[in-house]
């Protein structure tokens, strides 16, 4: 089995999660959409997907420079035979795939946590615009 | 020498607490959701690790940068803290990026707004 077989079962598994997450949030959304201005939602899109893009940019940003250090130091080693050869500098691309499945993995399993979206009270604006975040994203 | 990779990790691990407490990004919003999900993102990653190394597909590098503890068969006591590292700055960061995408667009719709004002000015 390659490096790719493996990742394609785990990234599955991952892109389930995904969807059911979305589903959730959208079931749950129903009701805030409702009662927000069309305005107000192009705005929490935009915001979302800014979001989303930028911190995917970032970490695999990050990923190619600390998995390259770390398979330079020698940390960790492959078999050739088992991975694609396609690499980023060093690093296999199939390593791409653990940030890849973080970003979708985690964010899904947090939203599946939460339980039916009551409505709060907007919460005492501290620490600069957190609690539109925090209200956005619970 | 062999506490290298794991001082770094750690290190990291608390620049993430650090940062989560300031920006109330992950745990700081929710302890018990944000335990559950790092525990069943590092479970995950654990998971895919043992399997990757099962089938041969990489292996623990032969360095003087690690303890030389493992946790299972060639999984260093490390990679449990990479994997915590990986999982806790994906959440961190996911969050700031969304508090960083509210302020960009908050910054453009007030130029935008103040273009058109001048630009209302300029016509009048």
């Amino acid at each position: 089995m390659t490096y790719w077989a493996v990742n394609a079962v785990f990234l599955s598994i991952v892109a389930v999660l995904g969807v059911l997450a979305l589903v959730t949030a959208g079931v749950r959304g129903r009701a805030a959409r409702a009662s927000s201005s069309p305005a107000e939602r192009s705005r929490r899109r935009r915001e979302q997907l800014l979001g989303a893009g930028l911190a995917t940019g970032v970490l695999l940003v990050m990923t190619a420079v600390f998995d390259n250090v770390m398979i330079g130091i020698g940390l960790v080693g492959y078999d050739a035979a088992r991975i694609s050869g396609v690499f980023v500098g060093i690093a296999p691309l199939e390593d791409f795939a653990y940030a890849v499945a973080a970003l979708v993995l985690l964010p899904s399993v947090w939203v599946l946590l939460g339980g039916p979206k009551t409505p709060r009270a907007p919460a005492a604006p501290a620490a600069g615009g957190s609690t539109t975040v925090e209200e956005a994203r619970s | 020498m062999g506490f290298v990779y794991l001082a770094a990790l750690l290190v990291s691990l608390f620049g993430m607490v650090m940062l989560d407490r300031r920006f109330r990004l992950f745990f700081w919003r929710d302890v018990p959701r944000a335990a559950v999900t790092l525990l069943v993102g590092v479970v995950f990653f654990l998971v895919w690790d043992v399997v990757g190394i099962d089938l041969g597909i990489f292996f623990r590098g032969e360095t003087s940068f690690m303890t030389g503890v493992l946790v299972a068969t060639e999984l260093p006591l490390e990679e449990v803290f990479f994997l915590t590292l990986l999982c806790y700055l994906t959440m961190n960061l996911l969050a700031a990026a969304r508090m960083a995408a509210a302020v960009v667009l908050d910054r453009r719709d007030a130029s935008s707004t103040q273009a058109g004002r001048s630009v209302d000015g300029v016509a009048s």
